[in-house]
């Protein structure tokens, strides 16, 4: 079930790099969170092959920005690739616990988080209650999109 | 066309005469281990004309080169093909070779069989062996039909002109003032000095600069034979090596001689602006002297600033400070024309603005400067007086980061290294602690490339002073707006850390780039542009200071980012191309130049019209129209004007090339692509392709000629009439080329061209149109490929149905039918 991860991202575009870092100085998610910075996941791809990075969990914390490719001198399209590591990383099971849930979530509520009292919250606020979700057709367009392939719901 | 081929042939050598000698070269393995050498010089033995074929292991070497001496006198050769390198490369030495066996050495013609063959189709042996036996076919068919041919000797003024006043200029003049020759120094500002007259110190040595500056620069404003043209430009260069007409527009100054630069006019002046050169830093008066050490050290007035600036005289307070009464509103701009036989070009560089990286806060944090702002700051005679302090409070910063390639190695700027920041840095920051030993310096950086002579000693030094220096560039800098700080936010990559550093000053450290002015220059004297933008040189290697316009030679950073001492020896380098030129007082032009016959001349004057450097004299009432050969540059764009079939070109003649096509095409003709491709531009770059080893399709036949103007549609007919699947007309871009812009004949033609296969119905897209640099292997490795591809949706009934088609054309008035 693995993807061809080249088939998604330039793969020469990553011999570009110089590791100046000015990506993963830019990274807010590092700011907040251990992440794996664009820096260390391109060189990593390079000397390590990509099927270690897919084994990190720290790729999943990248927020996709994309203020690391908007500040890369080279061009690099990193956004893409972090997207696509993940997607292969997806494919292979690879999937931090707390995501999982979250997309189970969100295919059995139509919402990927629980808020304790929400519509009295709302209604404190004069807010309206929300709708009920069409849930039917949230697994369809989840199912559209194949991430039953790689999570159950 | 054949008429032509066989009526030149009648004229020439009776087939018995002739007598060829092919060598074929391995070039050690680089031509050798594609290409089966041994076949190739045993195909050529077969061929027509071809007395003896031999391969050797470098042709060019010394007893490569004895061999064919050897063989010209003993086997009485009267032709040579030499199969090896770019003619661009060895046909002076083939040449040479032949000339001293007493052969003709235009009866010399070389197959590119490196360059447009082995390079560029490295695993394919097979295919580079038999288009290696196409194209020393070509070459052994063109060289049948070549002819002898002699040179005309051109006198060489001995004068020189440097255009631009920097360090590689002022070397540049004075060693060839110095050789006796006379010299104008033009420069475009006030004064010449240039970028280093702006450095505080040097890199390695630490000298101080102006100090070792200033002497050169009074020594070039007292020289006899130089003649300094300051406030000017050149505005039209006409002419050829050993005498080009040049025009210079000399601006008014509006102070004369007799200023004594003491400066009394200044406190006077009502007008301020920012002063260019300490970087803006500083402010300066609208009568103003560039800096303190300016040659000619006299004051001007930036009339854009004056208050006279609308013709009328509005103030005239700096006309009554001036007790020597030297100022004079009345001053005019004036056109000067000077006659050289030589010119050095030494334009410099400008510096990279960093405005556009907004995450580094330039323009908007007043912290936060580039290293040329530096160099003011810290110089004594710059703002501070050479106090170390920051902009926003005008304190002295307790610690300063540099950042490195700001600007350079970047496709989103520069791509290319700018060679002389990370030394800059290095000295800076070692300047800093010399004389504030207890500030703090980090310098931020990707590699530190100290390459040169005394380089790493320096860096090691640095470091051995405390300069801390981090591998990672911040990704952004943040500006604490209470007191100016500056946060910098990174990665540490070599510890693999995240890092938060606060400094009190942020200098970047900027790169050079070709002077925004630079296509200016590069168009009035005909020169090439790298893909960077600077000057290119004649060959990387073994002409780098030559450009390809004969007596124009390159010195400094127009030509490459260098630092002060590559700039000199450049400069001499320079200075020492153009003395051999004057010194021997004469040099000889190619003998490549147009050819009227008078027979069958109508004096109809087309050609004239064409012609871009007016070598065509005559009239419809002198009854003919005559070459002017001294003037003729030898394009050719002339020759496929004349309906009539009066005109040629000498050693580019309608016979051998029209003999090159018929081999291209002997065999398989519907899978060649027959290029034809300019000396200076499309030639070159496809040898760019093969030296950078970009591999394209081995389909195509590559036809030089000097300018793409020379390709005449006959050819083009006579390709598709043979079957040809694709031909390709290639030149330089439109204003970069080498014949003040012959080359719009050639867009003119081919269009033409086009719309007649439009009329006939027939594919227009086999006929292609490229412009094609010499920096533009990979752009011409492009054009090939997307040719061939072409190719293959190509059915025989196409290539049947254009050559039926133009076969049936109505032949023109004059044309044998
Ligand atoms: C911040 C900085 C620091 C540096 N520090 C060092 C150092 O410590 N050591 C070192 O070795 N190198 C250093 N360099 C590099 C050094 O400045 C260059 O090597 C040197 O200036 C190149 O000299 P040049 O004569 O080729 O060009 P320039 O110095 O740029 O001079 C070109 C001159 O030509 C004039 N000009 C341009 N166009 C025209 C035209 N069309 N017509 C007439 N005149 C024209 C210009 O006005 C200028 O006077 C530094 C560069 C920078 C930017
Ligand atoms: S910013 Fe670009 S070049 Fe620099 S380390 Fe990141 S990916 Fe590499
Ligand atoms: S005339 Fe012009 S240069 Fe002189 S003082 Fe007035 S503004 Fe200044
Ligand atoms: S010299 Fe150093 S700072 Fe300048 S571009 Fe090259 S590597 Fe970067
Ligand atoms: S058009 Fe070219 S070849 Fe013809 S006369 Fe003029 S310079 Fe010479």
């Amino acid at each position: 079930m693995t993807v061809k991860l080249w088939n998604f991202f330039p793969r020469e575009a990553l011999y570009e790099c110089y590791q100046c870092a000015r990506c993963t100085g830019s990274c807010p998610a590092l700011e907040v969170a251990e992440a794996l910075g664009p820096r260390e996941t391109i060189l990593k791809c390079l000397n390590l092959g990509h099927d270690e990075v897919v084994e990190d969990e720290r790729l999943w914390v990248c927020c996709t920005c994309n203020v690391c490719e908007d500040r890369c001198p080279q061009k690099i399209p990193i956004s893409d690739l972090l997207v696509a590591l993940r997607n292969s990383a997806a494919r292979r099971g690879n999937i931090p616990d707390k995501l999982q849930i979250a997309i189970e979530l969100l295919a059995k509520t139509g919402r990927s988080m629980i808020v304790h009292q929400l519509d009295e919250m709302r209604a404190h606020h004069g807010l309206a209650p929300l709708m009920p979700v069409p849930i039917d057709e949230v697994r369809e367009v989840l199912k559209k999109t194949k991430l039953d392939d790689v999570i159950e719901f | 066309m054949k008429q032509a081929l066989d009526d030149m042939d009648k004229k020439a050598n009776s087939p018995a005469d002739l007598r060829v000698g092919v060598y074929v070269c391995h070039c050690g393995k680089n031509i050798g281990s594609t290409v089966d050498c041994e076949a190739v010089a045993q195909f050529a033995s077969t061929l027509p004309h071809v007395t003896l074929a031999k391969d050797s292991l470098y042709t060019c070497s010394e007893p490569g080169q004895e061999q064919i001496k050897t063989d010209i006198r003993e086997q009485k050769l009267n032709r040579v093909v030499v199969a090896s390198c770019t003619p661009r490369l060895h046909e002076p030495t083939f040449r040479a070779a032949c000339e001293s066996a007493g052969l003709n050495p235009y009866l010399l013609e070389m197959a590119n069989i490196r360059e447009h063959c082995s390079w560029v189709h490295l695993h394919e042996r097979e295919a580079a062996t038999s288009k290696a036996k196409d194209l020393v076919a070509m070459a052994v068919a063109r060289a049948v039909r070549l002819e002898p041919q002699f040179e005309l000797s051109v006198p060489v003024k001995r004068s020189s002109l440097v255009i631009g006043g920097g360090v590689a200029g002022i070397q540049a003049a004075l060693d060839m003032a110095d050789a006796g020759y006379q010299v104008y120094l033009v420069e475009k500002s006030g004064s010449i000095g240039g970028r280093m007259a702006q450095i505080d110190k040097t890199f390695p040595t630490m000298d101080c600069s102006i100090c070792i500056l200033a002497p050169k620069m009074s020594e070039v404003g007292r020289h006899p034979n130089i003649q300094m043209l300051t406030l000017s430009e050149i505005k039209e260069v006409t002419g050829h090596i050993g005498n080009f007409k040049v025009k210079i527009l000399k601006k008014a100054r509006y102070v004369t001689d007799g200023c004594t630069a003491c400066g009394d006019c200044i406190q006077a002046c009502p007008q301020l602006a920012p002063d260019e050169f300490n970087a803006g830093l500083s402010i300066r008066r609208a009568i103003y002297i560039p800096f303190a050490q300016a040659v000619p050290s006299r004051y001007l007035v930036d009339m854009g600033l004056c208050l006279n600036n609308q013709g009328i005289v509005a103030c005239d307070r700096c006309f009554q400070a001036c007790t020597r009464k030297c100022i004079d509103f009345a001053d005019q701009d004036k056109i000067v024309e000077i006659e050289v036989g030589t010119i050095v070009v030494a334009t410099g560089v400008d510096v990279y603005d960093p405005t556009a990286l907004t995450e580094l806060g330039y323009g908007r944090f007043p912290n936060v400067i580039t290293t040329l702002e530096f160099e003011r700051l810290i110089n004594a005679g710059g703002p501070s007086s050479g106090e170390l302090i920051r902009p926003s409070d005008r304190k002295r910063p307790k610690n300063i980061a540099f950042l490195q390639c700001i600007g350079s190695r970047s496709k989103r700027s520069n791509p290319y290294c700018s060679n002389v920041c990370c030394m800059n840095t290095i000295k800076d920051a070692l300047l800093i602690k010399e004389h504030w030993p207890e500030t703090e310096v980090f310098v931020f950086y990707i590699d530190i490339r100290a390459f040169g002579k005394g380089f790493e000693d320096l860096f090691q030094r640095a470091r051995r002073e405390g300069v801390t220096f981090i591998r990672g560039i911040p990704g952004e800098i943040i500006e604490d707006i209470s007191n100016g700080n500056l946060t910098l936010l990174g990665e540490n990559t070599l510890l693999g850390t995240q890092y938060r550093y606060t400094m009190e000053m942020v200098i970047l450290s900027v790169g050079i780039k070709p002077r925004s002015d630079a296509p200016i220059v590069q168009r009035l004297l005909n020169l090439s542009t790298d893909t960077d933008g600077f000057y290119m040189e004649a060959h990387p290697k073994l002409r780098p200071v030559d450009t390809t316009t004969g007596g124009v030679f390159l010195a400094g950073a127009a030509e490459g980012p260098k630092d002060i001492k590559d700039s000199v020896t450049q400069a001499s380098a320079a200075a020492s191309r153009a003395n051999i030129l004057m010194s021997k007082g004469e040099v000889k032009i190619p003998a490549v130049t147009a050819r009227i016959n008078t027979d069958k001349c109508v004096a109809c004057g087309l050609c004239a019209k064409v012609c871009p450097y007016h070598a065509i004299e005559g009239s419809k009432e002198l009854g003919y129209y005559r070459v002017v050969e001294a003037m003729c540059q030898g394009c050719g764009a002339c020759v496929p004007e004349c309906k009539f079939g009066a005109l040629d070109q000498a050693h580019f003649s309608d016979a051998q090339i029209v003999s090159q096509i018929h081999e291209a095409l002997a065999n398989e003709p519907e899978r060649k692509i027959i290029a034809f491709a300019c000396n200076w531009c499309s030639y070159a770059g496809a040898d760019f392709a093969g030296v950078s080893r970009i591999q394209y399709p081995d389909n195509v036949r590559i036809i030089r000629t000097m300018c793409s103007a020379r390709v005449a549609p006959e050819w083009i007919e006579l390709a598709f009439s043979m079957g040809a699947g694709a031909v390709l007309v290639s030149g330089c871009h439109p204003s970069d080329c080498h014949y003040n812009n012959a080359n719009q004949n050639t867009a003119r033609r081919v269009e033409k061209f086009w719309k007649r296969l439009d009329k006939l119905g027939l594919n227009k897209d086999r006929l292609r149109l490229a412009w094609v640099s010499a920096a533009e292997g990979a752009q011409f490795a492009k054009v090939i490929k997307e040719m061939e591809q072409g190719l293959r949706e190509l059915t025989p009934d196409q290539v049947l149905e254009t050559k039926q088609k133009l076969a049936k054309r109505v032949p023109r008035k004059g044309e044998p039918v």
